[in-house]
């Protein structure tokens, strides 16, 4: 930057601090012995992070949450990506209607998501109502956007149709031509999806708190929990939530990375990297 | 009976016409080029060889057999695209390999076919390359390995060199001709590249809206058009609007010129009839005025702009208000300038004499 323009700095100046002050001062306000009183921390301790892993809920909560968060992911990688290729090759013309369906979980509030869903399994054959898999299922739905947007960019990036009729011609059947061909060629958009998705789950407290309350509880639900009592115990939960997002980004980047080395592997690279911001803000 | 049969191939979007009631035999080991305008349903007809549309009507035969309905893996053929759509996660060798894993050969086999094909295509020592590393070129040389890796029944091209530049263009044309001979593979070539279709081609089938306009040799096409799309479309060609002033004795009135034609027009057409005469550019001379010539049509002309083309400069010119068209070699260029007047000379056996119709 050769001529300083003030106002550009201080905007971005006030951007960065918007974004990171309050990360910051929840790692700060989590090794501190008390920051209610003075300007500074009186001193630093690690005991809200002992009291935090002492806790005997503390595993029991992280489990569920890994196990929702990996739950959903495989859910969604499931029902999402053969649709979205099957859409993408064959009926391109539903392709408006699937972008629509697939926003349409930022339109609804979660509480009213949750509500309709009790209803409507609350009686019948299916009895899923405040079970674990009845959350992952509505966390399918709630994170629908997370996972479809990226997979859908990745089929559109790489000529899905063409690459089918080249592997067809070649005598590989549709199932064959999804895991061997699309699947590989997809896997940046997959990925970032499925990581969207996992950071999502891991910190949602809404829909877990409505469906299956404390039968289940979650990370998040914990962390409120502590919120009640001592902030600062809270703030060490937060900095441990921020840390599995972070891991998991990290996991998936080395993954993704060894498993599609080379001019792949440099995309995946690429768009994770873009994601984890955005990450970050989630949990 | 010949290998592959097109029989009363329909296929239409809505209310469009892309394909109509196209018919073609194919022996085998014969390389036919589908040639036309974009939209002219070339590119249909060969994704319906190739099983990716299925027609509203007609039959595809394979050596006698109908395969109308079976889908496209269960019918054997290599398909090559414009776009190469080799797959960008594997490597060359991957991409030859895919056909053959597929079909369920030993690595031993895989491994020397892969070999061969890629030799063949020449690139035996790009094999660990991925799509990304190589270029246009190869990846279609790529592409073609892969292709015929699963020894096809038929090879289909879909502009496989249109997205190349002109170079490459002309050496991998006759590559792709020359690997064809070698393997006498039963090919379909769809190109909207005249000359592309002319220089590798047994026969051609020239298309348009949806319609066969002519199917032969590349020299019949270009030499007997048999309609005035083909004439027009292939080469370049002056075209005189004429009336027939006396159709036995094969002389035609254009404007204010008499042309003879040097055949008898009485059999196809009477005399007042509106008819088109074309003269290729190759076929004319350009005499300087005042020189003494013999042709049978002589007509004084003005140049209007020399183009040089290469081997050839190209000369637009003016006879009494109608453009002409010639190519001279270039070696002679030194005896034109723009503004000249000049002697258009050509035999009336050049003239190519059709009924006057709209295109």
């Amino acid at each position: 930057m050769k001529n300083r323009n003030p106002a550009g700095t201080v905007s971005i100046l006030l951007f960065l601090g918007y974004m990171f002050l309050p990360i910051l001062a929840t790692y700060i306000f989590s090794v501190a012995v008390r920051w209610d009183r003075s300007i500074l921390p009186e001193g630093l301790t690690l005991d809200w992070y002992r009291t935090a892993f002492q806790d005997r809920w503390f595993l029991i909560v992280f489990t569920h949450s890994i196990t929702l968060s990996a739950a959903t992911v495989l859910t969604s990688v499931v029902l999402i990506v053969p649709t979205a290729y099957w859409v993408h090759l064959r009926l391109p013309k539903a392709l408006p209607l699937l972008n629509l369906i697939s926003t349409l979980p930022f339109a609804i509030p979660a509480v009213v998501l949750a509500l309709g869903l009790i209803k409507l399994y609350g009686q019948g054959p299916l009895q899923l109502a405040r079970t674990p898999p009845m959350l992952v299922l509505a966390y399918v739905i709630f994170t629908l956007p997370f996972m479809y947007r990226p997979v859908a960019s990745s089929l559109e990036a790489v000529d899905v149709r063409r690459l089918t009729e080249a592997a067809q011609s070649l005598g590989a059947s549709w199932p064959r031509t999804l895991v061997q061909v699309i699947l590989p060629n997809i896997m940046p958009g997959i990925l970032s999806g499925g990581l969207l998705v996992f950071a999502t789950v891991f910190g949602e407290f809404t829909l877990a708190t409505l469906l299956v309350g404390a039968r289940y509880k979650t990370f998040p639900m914990q962390l409120v929990y502590y919120t009640r009592r001592d902030g600062r115990i809270a703030s060490a939960y937060s900095v441990i939530s921020f840390t599995v997002a972070w891991v998991t980004s990290l996991i998936i980047l080395w993954v993704a990375t060894w498993g599609t080395r080379r001019s792949a592997g440099r995309g995946v690279q690429g768009e994770l990297a873009s994601q984890q911001a955005s990450v970050g803000g989630t949990v | 009976m010949s290998y592959l049969d097109l029989e009363g191939l329909v296929k239409t979007y809505g209310e469009v016409d892309a394909v109509s009631d196209f018919n073609l035999a194919v022996d085998k080991g014969e390389f036919i080029s589908l040639l036309g305008p974009s939209g002219c349903g070339k590119t249909t007809t060969l994704r319906i060889i190739a099983g990716f549309e299925t027609p509203n009507r007609g039959t595809v035969r394979l050596d006698g057999e109908d395969i109308t309905q079976v889908p496209p893996h269960h019918r054997g053929m290599g398909m090559v695209f414009q776009s190469y759509a080799l797959f960008p996660n594997m490597t060359a060798w991957g991409n030859v390999a895919f056909g053959l894993r597929v079909s369920k050969r030993t690595a031993g086999q895989i491994d020397q076919r892969v070999q061969e094909l890629l030799e063949l295509v020449g690139l035996a020592d790009a094999s660990q390359k991925y799509p990304a590393e190589l270029s246009g070129g190869q990846q279609q040389r790529v592409a073609l390995a892969r292709a015929l890796a699963i020894e096809p029944k038929v090879l289909l091209l879909d502009e496989p060199l249109s997205a190349l530049d002109a170079v490459v263009r002309v050496s991998l044309r006759q590559e792709i001709r020359r690997i064809q001979s070698q393997l006498g593979i039963t090919t379909v070539y769809v190109t909207h590249d005249q000359e592309e279709a002319l220089s590798i081609s047994d026969r051609v089938v020239v298309m348009r809206k949806a319609e066969i306009e002519q199917i032969g040799t590349p020299i019949e096409i270009y030499t007997s058009p048999k309609t005035l799309f083909v004439a027009t479309f292939i080469g370049t060609t002056t075209k005189f609007d004429a009336v027939v002033a006396d159709g036995r004795s094969g002389r035609v009135r254009a404007g204010e010129i008499d042309l003879a034609v040097g055949q008898d027009l009485s059999r196809a057409f009477s005399d007042g009839d509106s008819v088109s005469v074309f003269v290729r550019p190759e076929a004319i001379r350009i005499a300087q005025a005042g020189e003494t010539v013999q042709a049978d049509n002589i007509l004084p002309a003005t140049l209007e702009s020399v183009t040089l083309l290469g081997p050839v400069i190209r000369l637009s010119l003016t006879c009494s208000g109608m453009s002409l068209v010639a190519d001279v070699n270039t070696s002679e260029r030194s005896r034109f300038a723009r503004g000249e007047d000049v002697l258009v000379c050509f035999q009336a056996g050049a003239c190519r004499v059709m009924p006057k119709q709209e295109i």
